[in-house]
């Protein structure tokens, strides 16, 4: 039954692409339509896989015993193919209001989310470089849209460079395994006889090759650039699910394919993981644009699932392995959370763009006011994202700080204790921020008033629009509420991958490891909602009824004028200054005198935090390349002679060393 | 059934007596300072004649605010109260020993954060945005010291229950006291001055522009919301100063049962939180408010200290 639904997505999907080229029907949004339909289906599928155990295998073309296009759908790309579905039918009916009719937009919308199901039901290797080859291919596309405006085409041809150099790396990972276990089947592919070098290798090719994908530091140059161009519903795809395939990798590749591992495998997964964490939003804090905010978010959050991937490999390699299961599912539930407000994220900036045609958040304000349903969904997304209770946010980061925690204890070797306490403050750290960060997006975007005409006349979108940010709100606040139910039905994924459940993970509602400290969002939710009205009714109890006055806000006296406001740059300037020797901001002061008068005619300010990996990292990487490459334009002499030379060089170097 | 009814009686207790003494605690430390200041100061009882008259009063809102404005202060008192209830009070036990943790503390207490300055953001005025942007700034930076030098206390016990770290400190004084007890304590102190908005970080006393956090962000508040804002200050300062004393002090605790030995619990507990008081208004006294861009070397030390607390507890115990 389940393979059958798996098929007739993926059929559904190849029907809503070849729909787009029915013209009459356009209006209907048939490509949108039959997406959300295939997501729906995938998505059934998919918590069937997890919540049952059992795997799943369509062979979809079998050219030869060596090279088979199948599917097989296991517990943990199950998973995975869980957060696709999910994020698809929200984007995609998101997108029936949203998307404007491009014929090339519908066409390739439906083949990206295919390709996106495909990369987590691949059953071997070729099937999954395919798919993860059409992925890389369709995003780009949809990144790309008309590229009309140079930022655009500049971000897909990062996009496209970054994410092909990762390719390779991933080819290669997968092909050191499989010469070892001798098939290309996932299901079969073992790496644990490997030597301890060569796994090691394959490890950290798995961790560059994937980490690109996810966006880890200092991989993650094209994430914020690409991410933010795209419609906001592929965007919203984009971040929420096709950075978790790169994530989905890595626990393939780590935890599956090679064994028990090392731990210092662990330490190197968490560190990066906490650098991406902690810097991501400290880039995300300076961003004024709302997509761009995001996009940084998503480099730390992919940082924090980084963390407990690292955490689960460390402590299994020590053999800790029913921290490791926590550690796992504590990833796993914050990939799941963070799909639920990525999403609701992405699409509120893409309801903002449309209703007030700019995503500057210097330029907003006021919007809360103006679209109160939007603002609602937003603002609890906000709250979720900021990892606070009682939403799913905090569900994820306390299941991983709770592990953490558990890793420190006595048990382990002194690097990962010590490694995994560090990071609990860094986390802690990306907490705080988070909320510095999100408070501020939401504070300066939707509260206060309106700074540009635009954003004053700004409305609420098409209800199918609104509609859907409601719904995943209402996800976010539920699925926190019930986390400890999502805990449950995601342990067929440390059953089939470490070989044990994280024990006591969640009894009646509530998350807990094997001993020492438990959390129960169930009753969090209840003491919250049966403590809300006290304040109001005590204080009117013995106080008495009282009224309320509308006013101008203060102003110190002066007439209020929204360009008093505080905007998103000011906002963050004390931890500008607070993090400047991380963030190198830069500042220029040009003071324009008038003749011999000793008053200033003019003064230019301009201030700007540069992005120092590419700055730094990869331009000169790249000036690198193009040196070496007009270097070896010397072997192109152009003559037949010299080539032949060549060819006859190779030939006898190949007979010597190939035999 | 009964475990559950002894739950929500000592739940009601708690809040209860929270809410009764936060006010008096605010008032011994305003006396305490104007005392220093070779002033008389407001009686002890100031606090309460203060909270009943914003309480009672009308509000002005601002024409620009929008439903934050008004949901932010009764949610934020919500919350406060909520993160009591896990934090123990009277003895080892906690009304909700298996919901919740230490960091389920530090989660609502970030939330009470998040309410307070989307409030001070809400009606546009630069003020309330001003004082939003600090609090932030400075609470980003606190929040890993307050759970680090927590979670040094929680390895030995290997709980984040904070009853469980109570009972296991009054168990074992001598394996609880050590460097790394002391490394975390130094940083947890500064948690307590940072995020009761006092000298050097903030200033409870000032209304200027130039120096404000906390009174910034209340600055549109008015009437029974202005009270209600002011009472979860106070609430959050008495939770603080009682985690301070019952976690990294916990000694005698655990072992209080039945009527006498509660009252002689609270006794204890009510000297040793007056000495808390104390000491902060010394504090206030002695030293002088900080530059807002100093403060990250005063919070970058209490962090180092306290995940070196972590550091010598893993690697000496």
């Amino acid at each position: 039954m389940v393979n059958n639904l798996l098929a007739i997505s993926m059929t559904l999907l190849l029907v809503a692409s070849a729909s787009s080229f029915a013209h009459p029907l356009r209006r209907l949004r048939p490509a949108l339509v039959l997406s959300a339909l295939a997501s729906a289906f995938a998505l059934t599928a998919a918590i069937h896989v997890t919540a049952t155990g059992n795997p799943v295998t369509v062979t979809l073309w079998e050219p030869s015993p060596y090279a088979t296009l199948e599917m097989r759908l296991d517990p943990l790309g199950a998973a995975f193919a869980a957060i696709v579905g999910g994020v698809g039918l929200a984007s995609s009916v998101f997108g029936i209001g949203y998307a404007r009719h491009r014929l090339i937009d519908d066409f390739v919308y439906p083949l990206f989310l295919l390709m996106l199901l495909a990369v987590t039901c691949a059953g071997n290797v070729y099937t999954f470089l395919a798919a993860w080859e059409g992925m890389a291919l369709a995003s780009f596309i949809l990144v790309l849209g008309d590229g009309a405006a140079r930022p655009r085409r500049q971000a897909a041809i990062i996009y496209l460079v970054m994410t092909h150099v990762a390719t390779v790396f991933v080819a290669a990972s997968f092909f050191i395994v499989a010469r070892e276990s001798g098939s290309t089947d996932f299901a079969a592919m073992d790496g644990s006889a490997l030597s301890v070098p060569l796994a090691s290798l394959a490890f950290l090719f798995a961790v560059a090759g994937f980490g690109t994908k996810a966006g880890l530091i200092p991989l993650h140059i094209w994430l914020p650039r690409a991410h933010p161009v795209a419609p906001s519903h592929v965007s919203a795809m984009m971040s929420a699910a096709m950075v978790k395939t790169g994530l989905y990798g890595i626990a393939r590749v780590g935890l599956v394919f090679l064994g028990p591992g090392e731990p210092w495998w662990g330490i190197v997964l968490m560190a990066v993981g906490a650098v991406s964490a902690v810097l991501g939003v400290l880039y995300a804090l300076m961003e004024r644009d709302m997509k761009r905010i995001l996009a940084y978010s998503t480099v730390e959050n992919v940082g924090i699932i980084t963390v407990g991937l690292g955490a689960a490999v460390a402590l299994r390699a020590e053999g800790r392995v029913g921290l490791a299961a926590a550690a796992l599912t504590a990833a796993l539930l914050h990939a799941t959370n963070h799909a639920w407000f990525k999403t609701l994220l992405f699409l509120s900036a893409g309801s903002v763009q449309r209703a007030a045609h700019t995503l500057n958040i210097d330029r907003l304000g006021g919007l809360a006011r103006a679209m109160p349903a939007t603002g609602a969904a937003t603002l609890a997304g906000s709250l979720a994202i900021a990892a606070l209770p009682p939403f799913n946010g905090f569900s994820g980061e306390w299941m991983l700080l709770r592990t953490l925690i558990g890793a420190g204890g006595a048990d382990g070797g002194d690097a990962v204790r010590l490694t995994s306490l560090v990071v609990v403050g860094a986390i802690a750290l990306t907490g705080g921020l988070a909320v510095a960060c999100f408070v501020r997006m939401f504070g300066i975007a939707f509260l206060g008033v309106g700074r540009t005409p635009e954003a004053m006349a700004a409305r609420e979108p098409a209800p199918i629009m609104a509609g859907v940010l409601s719904a995943l709100a209402i996800g976010c606040l539920s699925t926190g509420i019930a986390s400890a139910w999502i805990v449950r039905w995601l342990q067929s994924v440390p059953d089939a991958v470490l070989g044990v459940r994280a024990t006591h993970a969640s009894d009646g509602g509530q998350l807990a490891l094997a001993s020492g400290g438990s959390f129960s969002p169930v009753l969090i939710a209840v003491v919250l909602i049966v403590l809300a009205p006290l304040p109001w009714l005590l204080a009117r109890a013995l106080f008495g009824a009282t009224g309320q006055r509308r006013g101008p806000v203060w102003s110190t006296g002066v007439v209020f004028r929204p360009t008093m406001q505080y905007t998103g740059t000011s906002f963050s300037k004390p931890l500008r200054l607070f993090f400047g020797r991380v963030l190198l901001p830069e500042r220029r002061i040009d003071v324009v005198y008038h003749g011999a008068s000793p008053l200033p005619r003019l003064v230019r300010y301009s201030g700007r935090v540069p992005a120092l990996f590419e700055e730094r990292l990869y331009l000169p990487l790249r000036a690198l390349a193009l040196w070496s490459a007009g270097r070896l334009r010397l072997v192109q002499s152009g003559s037949v002679q010299a080539y032949l030379l060549y060819m006859m060089a190779a030939l006898a170097v190949l007979l010597v060393v190939a035999r | 059934m009964n475990g559950t009814a002894e739950a929500v009686i000592l739940g009601i207790v708690q809040i209860a007596a929270a809410v009764a003494a936060a006010p008096l605690l605010n008032g011994f430390i305003k006396k305490i300072k104007a005392r220093f200041q070779l002033r008389q100061g407001p009686p002890l009882l100031q606090g309460y004649r203060d909270l009943a008259k914003w309480l009672s009063r009308s509000e002005q809102v601002a024409d620009s605010s929008s439903f934050v404005h008004a949901l932010a202060p009764a949610a934020i008192l919500t919350a406060t109260l909520a993160a009591l209830l896990f934090v123990p009070v009277f003895a080892e036990r906690t009304p909700l020993t298996a919901s919740g943790d230490l960091i389920v503390v530090v989660g609502l207490l970030a939330l009470t954060r998040a309410l307070l300055t989307l409030g001070g953001m809400d009606s546009g005025g630069a003020f309330g945005q001003m004082g939003s942007s600090r609090e932030l700034a400075v609470g980003a930076l606190v929040e890993p010291v307050l759970l680090l030098s927590l979670v040094a206390l929680a390895l030995q016990p290997q709980s984040t229950r904070m009853g469980d770290i109570v009972a296991f400190g009054d168990a074992h004084p001598g394996e609880f006291i050590g460097l790394g007890w002391a490394l975390a304590a130094a940083g947890f102190a500064v948690v307590l001055v940072a995020e009761t908005g006092r000298i050097p970080v903030d200033n409870p006393d000032t209304h200027l522009e130039l120096t404000m956090i906390h009174e910034g962000m209340l600055i549109e508040y008015s009437g029974r919301s202005l009270g209600m804002l002011h009472y979860a200050a106070m609430i959050k300062q008495l939770l603080l100063a009682v985690m301070l004393v019952n976690v990294f002090l916990p000694f005698g605790m655990a072992r209080f049962e039945g009527v006498p030995g509660y009252a002689l619990g609270t006794m204890l507990l009510a000297v040793k939180v007056a000495l808390v008081g104390l000491a902060l208004a010394i504090l206030e006294s002695a030293l002088a408010k900080r530059r807002l861009f100093e403060l990250p070397d005063l919070i970058g030390a209490a962090a180092f200290s306290a995940m070196l607390g972590v550091g010598v507890t893993v690697l000496f115990t």
